[in-house]
C-alpha cells in the first residue's frame, strides 16, 4: 500500500535544508550540497511523476494515471497522515521543479556570498519542503502545518536584505499571513468538529453521504468559505492581494520568481483540491440562499470566484500599466494573471461535465505558463539589476541593442504572458477563452461577461508588457545601460529557461494530456477516496 | 512537528453534541472568553503601535488554539484511556495533539514577529505604523 517514493521529495528537501545549515563554515560545500540537493529533489519528483503519469498517458496511447499513497508511520487512513500523489498533485510538483531548479542556480550567482552563507540555501530548501508537503498531503491539518513550513522561510526571504523598505514589506506580509493562519486553524477545527475527520478523502466521502453519517453540511459550507479565503490570501487574489507588490519588490529576484511561480500556485492548488475534490459531491439540502441556484457547494463558490477573478484581472492589469519599475509591473501582472486562472476556475465551478473539465484544464495550463513565464521575467529583472544596477524605467532604455540576450529572454517571457503562439501562454489563453465559449453554449451563468473580461484582461496584458518593453528595452541606450556589463552565466541560465517556454509550446500535446489527467484527478473525488481508502468509522 | 498523528478517533461519538449535557457551564464561559479574546486581538491589531499589533496577532492565534481544544467537545473527562481496561469516559485527544502542533508553530512565528519589530525599529527609528508606512 505505502509507496516510499511518495515521501522521497519531501525527505530530500528537508535533509538538504538541514545539511546546508550544518556546513555554513564552508561556502563552497554549502553551495554544492544545495545544488546537489535540488538535483536529487528533481530526480525524485520525476521518478514519482513517471509512476503517476505512465508514458502511454502522455503520448495519448491510452492507459490511465495512477494514484500513489503513503501512510506516514503506517497508520492507516484516516487515523494517520496520508500523503497522496495523484495526477493533480504531480502536475503541480513538476511545475515546482521546473521553476525552482533554475531559480536556485540563478540564486547562487545572484545573492551575495554573505547572505548565501548565513541562511539563504536552508531557507530556500525549507520553503521547497513546505511547498512539496502542501502539494502531497491528504490531510487538512497537515496542510496547515506545511503552509506554515512554507511561510516561515518566506517571511525571512522577503526581509532578506533587511533595509527600510524590506522590513516594511515583510511586516505587512507576516502580519497578514499570521492572521490567515489563525483563521485557517479556526476553519479546520470547525470542520473537524462537524465532519469528525481531518482526512481529505474521508471528508469528501462523509460529505457525499452526509445523511448517513449524521452530518449537517451547512456549517461545513461556511467553514469551507473561511478556508477558501485563506487559500485566496496565499494566491494573492483580490481582495487579498495587497501584500503582493511590496513583498515581490522586497524579496531577492530568484525568491520573487519562486513566490510568484510556485507558492502562489500552492494557493491555487489548495482551492482546486478543496472545492473540486473535497467538496466535489457535497450538497446542501435546503438550498444555498441568496437567490443562488442549485444545492452543490460549488454553486456558491462559482460566483464568488468570478467576482474575485474580475477584480484581480482589472486591478492587476491597471496596476501594472502604471508602475515605473520592472518588479512593480511583474508583481501587479501576477495579480492579473492569477485572475485568469481563477476565472477559468469560476467557470469550472458553475459549469458541469465538459465545461468543468475544460475549465480546470485551462486553469492548470495557465498556471504552468504563468509559473514559467513570470519566474523567468523576475529572473530577467534580476539579471538587469545585476548588469545595470537599477530596474527603474527612468534609468533603463535601449537594453535590446546593448544586452540582446537579456532582452530576448524578456521578450519571450512577455509574449508568453500575452499569449502568442507557439508559446505555452497561447494555449493557456486559448483554453480560458474556450472555456468561456463552451460555458456560453451551455448557457452558463456570467459566461458572456467572463469572455469580455478575459478579452479586456488580454488587452491590458499587451499594454503593460509593451510599455515595459518600450521603456526598458527599446530606444537609445541610457548612460547606466552603456556602462552595464554582461553577467554571462546568469544570462545563460535565463536564456536556457526562456527556451523552455518555446519547447513546451511546440511540444504541447503531452502537457495538455497531463493537465487533462490532472483535471480529472481533481474532479473525480471517488477515485481519490478509493486510492486513500480511509477505514469506515461509524 | 510533522509526525503528530492526525486523523479520527474511533468509537467516539461526534464531539459537539455529546459534550453538552455533561458540562454545560464551561462551554458558555469558554464561548464568552473566546469571543472576548478574538475581540481584544482584533482591537490590538488595529492599533498603530507595532508592538500592540504583534500582541494582537499573538492573542488571536492563542484564541484559535483555545477554540481548537473546545472542538473536541468538553465533556469533563480526560483524554487518557487508563491501563487495565476499566476506564470511564474519555475525551477526544486528537484536538490536543493539534493544539500542541499549533502552539509550537505559534512560538516560532511570535519570536520572528518580535525580531522583525525590533528590526523595523532599527531601520525606521519608530514603531508607529503611520510613520513606517509613509
Amino acid at each position: 500500500m505505502s509507496e516510499h517514493v511518495v515521501v522521497a521529495p519531501l525527505v530530500i528537501a528537508l535533509v538538504t535544508a538541514i545539511l546546508t545549515l550544518g556546513v555554513r563554515r564552508y561556502p563552497r560545500a554549502q553551495r554544492a550540497i544545495s545544488l546537489l540537493g535540488i538535483g536529487a529533489y528533481a530526480l525524485a519528483v520525476l521518478a514519482l511523476a513517471s509512476r503517476v503519469f505512465p508514458i502511454d498517458v502522455l503520448t495519448g496511447a491510452g492507459g490511465s494515471t495512477g494514484t500513489l499513497t503513503y501512510q506516514v508511520s503506517n497508520w492507516p487512513a484516516p487515523f494517520g497522515i496520508s500523503l497522496v500523489a495523484d495526477a493533480l498533485s504531480m502536475f503541480m510538483l513538476v511545475l515546482a521543479v521546473v521553476v525552482v531548479v533554475p531559480a536556485l542556480a540563478f540564486s547562487v550567482l545572484y545573492v551575495e556570498e554573505f547572505g548565501q552563507r548565513v541562511s539563504y540555501h536552508s531557507l530556500f530548501h525549507f520553503m521547497l519542503a513546505g511547498v512539496t508537503g502542501a502539494f502531497l498531503t491528504g490531510d487538512i491539518f497537515n496542510l496547515f502545518v506545511w503552509f506554515e513550513v512554507m511561510l516561515m522561510p518566506s517571511y525571512v526571504l522577503v526581509v532578506f536584505y533587511g533595509r527600510a523598505e524590506h522590513t516594511r514589506a515583510a511586516l505587512q506580509y507576516t502580519v497578514l499571513n499570521l492572521l490567515g493562519s489563525a483563521v485557517m486553524l479556526v476553519a479546520i477545527g470547525g470542520i473537524y468538529a462537524t465532519v469528525g475527520t481531518l482526512n481529505m478523502a474521508d471528508i469528501a466521502r462523509r460529505l457525499a453521504h452526509a445523511g448517513e453519517y449524521g452530518i449537517d453540511p451547512a456549517p461545513v459550507l461556511g467553514l469551507g468559505a473561511i478556508l477558501f479565503a485563506v487559500f485566496a490570501l496565499k494566491a494573492g487574489i483580490v481582495p487579498f492581494q495587497f501584500w503582493v507588490p511590496a513583498a515581490y519588490r522586497a524579496a531577492p529576484a530568484p525568491v520573487a520568481a519562486v513566490m510568484a511561480g510556485v507558492t502562489k500556485k500552492v494557493g491555487i492548488y489548495a482551492i482546486i483540491r478543496l472545492l473540486f475534490t473535497v467538496f466535489g459531491a457535497a450538497t446542501i439540502e435546503s438550498g444555498l440562499g441568496f437567490g443562488m441556484a442549485g444545492t452543490s457547494f460549488l454553486g456558491l463558490f462559482g460566483p464568488v470566484l468570478f467576482l474575485m477573478a474580475v477584480g484581480s484581472i482589472f486591478l492587476g492589469g491597471l496596476g501594472a500599466v502604471s508602475e515605473n519599475d520592472l518588479d512593480g509591473v511583474l508583481a501587479y501582472s501576477s495579480i492579473g494573471q492569477v485572475g485568469f486562472i481563477v476565472l477559468a476556475l469560476a467557470l469550472a465551478a458553475t459549469g458541469s461535465g465538459a465545461v468543468r473539465t475544460i475549465g480546470l484544464i485551462a486553469a492548470l495550463v495557465y498556471s504552468l505558463n504563468h509559473a514559467i513565464a513570470k519566474s523567468l521575467l523576475f529572473m530577467v529583472s534580476g539579471a538587469v539589476y545585476e548588469a545595470v544596477g537599477s530596474i527603474r524605467f527612468e534609468a533603463l532604455g535601449g537594453l535590446s541593442t546593448r544586452r540582446p540576450v537579456i532582452a530576448g529572454s524578456f521578450f519571450l517571457g512577455g509574449i508568453a504572458l500575452v499569449g502568442i503562439p507557439p508559446l505555452t501562454g497561447f494555449f493557456g489563453k486559448l483554453l480560458v477563452f474556450d472555456t468561456a465559449g463552451k460555458a456560453m453554449v451551455a448557457n452558463g451563468a456570467f459566461a458572456d461577461v467572463a469572455l469580455a473580461v478575459a478579452l479586456a484582461g488580454a488587452i491590458l496584458t499587451i499594454a503593460y508588457i509593451s510599455r515595459a518593453w518600450n521603456r526598458a528595452f527599446w530606444g537609445s541606450p541610457s548612460d547606466p545601460v552603456i556602462r552595464s556589463y554582461q553577467p554571462t552565466t546568469m544570462v545563460a541560465i535565463v536564456a536556457a529557461f526562456s527556451l523552455l517556454l518555446v519547447m513546451l509550446g511546440i511540444g504541447f500535446d503531452p502537457v495538455y494530456r497531463a493537465a487533462e489527467a490532472a483535471a480529472h484527478a481533481g474532479t473525480e473525488w471517488k477515485v481519490y477516496v478509493e486510492a486513500v481508502s480511509p477505514e469506515v468509522i461509524g | 512537528m510533522i509526525a503528530v498523528a492526525v486523523g479520527t478517533m474511533p468509537n467516539l461519538p461526534l464531539s459537539t453534541s455529546a459534550g453538552s449535557e455533561a458540562a454545560g457551564q464551561p462551554q458558555v464561559v469558554l464561548a464568552v472568553v473566546l469571543g472576548l479574546l478574538f475581540a481584544l486581538g482584533t482591537f490590538l491589531i488595529l492599533r498603530k503601535d507595532l508592538v500592540r499589533v504583534v500582541w494582537g496577532v499573538t492573542i488571536i492565534s492563542q484564541a484559535a488554539n483555545v477554540y481548537l481544544v473546545t472542538m473536541g467537545g468538553l465533556r469533563g473527562a480526560v483524554p487518557i484511556i487508563s491501563h487495565g481496561g476499566a476506564h470511564g469516559e474519555v475525551t477526544d485527544p486528537l484536538v490536543q495533539a493539534l493544539v500542541l502542533t499549533a502552539i509550537v508553530i505559534g512560538f516560532g512565528t511570535t519570536a520572528f514577529a518580535l525580531v522583525l519589530t525590533y528590526r523595523v525599529y532599527e531601520e525606521h527609528g519608530t514603531i508607529d505604523l503611520t510613520e513606517v508606512s509613509s
